[in-house]
């Protein structure tokens, strides 16, 4: 799964039958730098609400879409939670301890 | 499966009732996930009690749905061990000497690395 942030919504009339009545929603994933940031969105189905400028959790692949929306829809990237609260720690992102080991 | 360290966790209520339990971390591979959106972060289950700053061996794809036993989650990526220890083979980590395909950039911590024996 990737977090993102909802940028948009998005409305089409002319559409396949597995997107009639589905709610499209365009999401920036989290850290995509330019020229990430317009090219890299994604459009994913949304059954739980939410709405822009929330930070979803988007999953992706058939079998998620078939147990969450229905195996009738035609997009394999689906919200499947809203965050609340995100906590990253820069310090975990330093190198592991050096642990000398002799040949 | 691949390999990251754990950099953040994250809470959520509203979501699909099968992550009601769900213990999600944010990993950031070591290397290369996710082209297509140029991220370098992925939200991953985790069942192994895995903490901020370890590093996790991830499953990908459709496998990480069964995780959690005979659950069907909602998933993409489960967290499948806390790593203890890594050794890589300083000649054959380097790009010169990997095979097609796997000589892009690698970003190991260094104190993985150790020379070969000679």
């Amino acid at each position: 799964m990737l977090i993102g942030e909802v940028v948009g919504r998005l409305w089409a009339s002319r559409q396949a039958d597995g997107l009639a009545g589905r709610k499209l929603l365009l999401v920036r994933p989290l850290g995509g730098a330019p020229p990430a940031a317009q090219s890299g969105l994604v459009v994913a189905v949304d059954g739980l609400g939410a709405g822009p400028g929330e930070r979803v959790i988007v999953a992706h692949g058939s079998r998620v879409r078939d147990i969450t929306v229905g195996e009738a829809v035609a997009d394999k990237d689906i919200v499947v939670a809203i965050v609340d609260d995100l906590h990253l720690d820069p310090a975990a992102e330093r190198p592991a301890p050096v642990r000398t080991r002799r040949a | 499966m691949i390999l990251g360290r754990v950099i953040g966790e994250l809470w959520a209520t509203r979501k699909d009732e099968r992550l009601e339990r769900a213990k999600l971390l944010v990993v950031r591979p070591h290397g290369w996930y996710e082209a297509r959106w140029q991220t370098r972060h992925l939200v991953a289950v985790d069942d192994v009690d895995a903490g901020v700053g370890d590093d996790v061996v991830v499953c990908l794809g459709q496998p990480a749905r069964w995780s959690r036993g005979g659950e069907n989650l909602p998933v993409d990526a489960a967290v499948m061990a806390v790593v203890d220890r890594v050794e890589l083979d300083a000649d054959a980590a380097t790009p010169a000497h990997a095979g097609p395909g796997i000589g892009r950039p690698w970003d190991a911590p260094a104190s993985w690395t150790r020379a070969r024996a000679r």
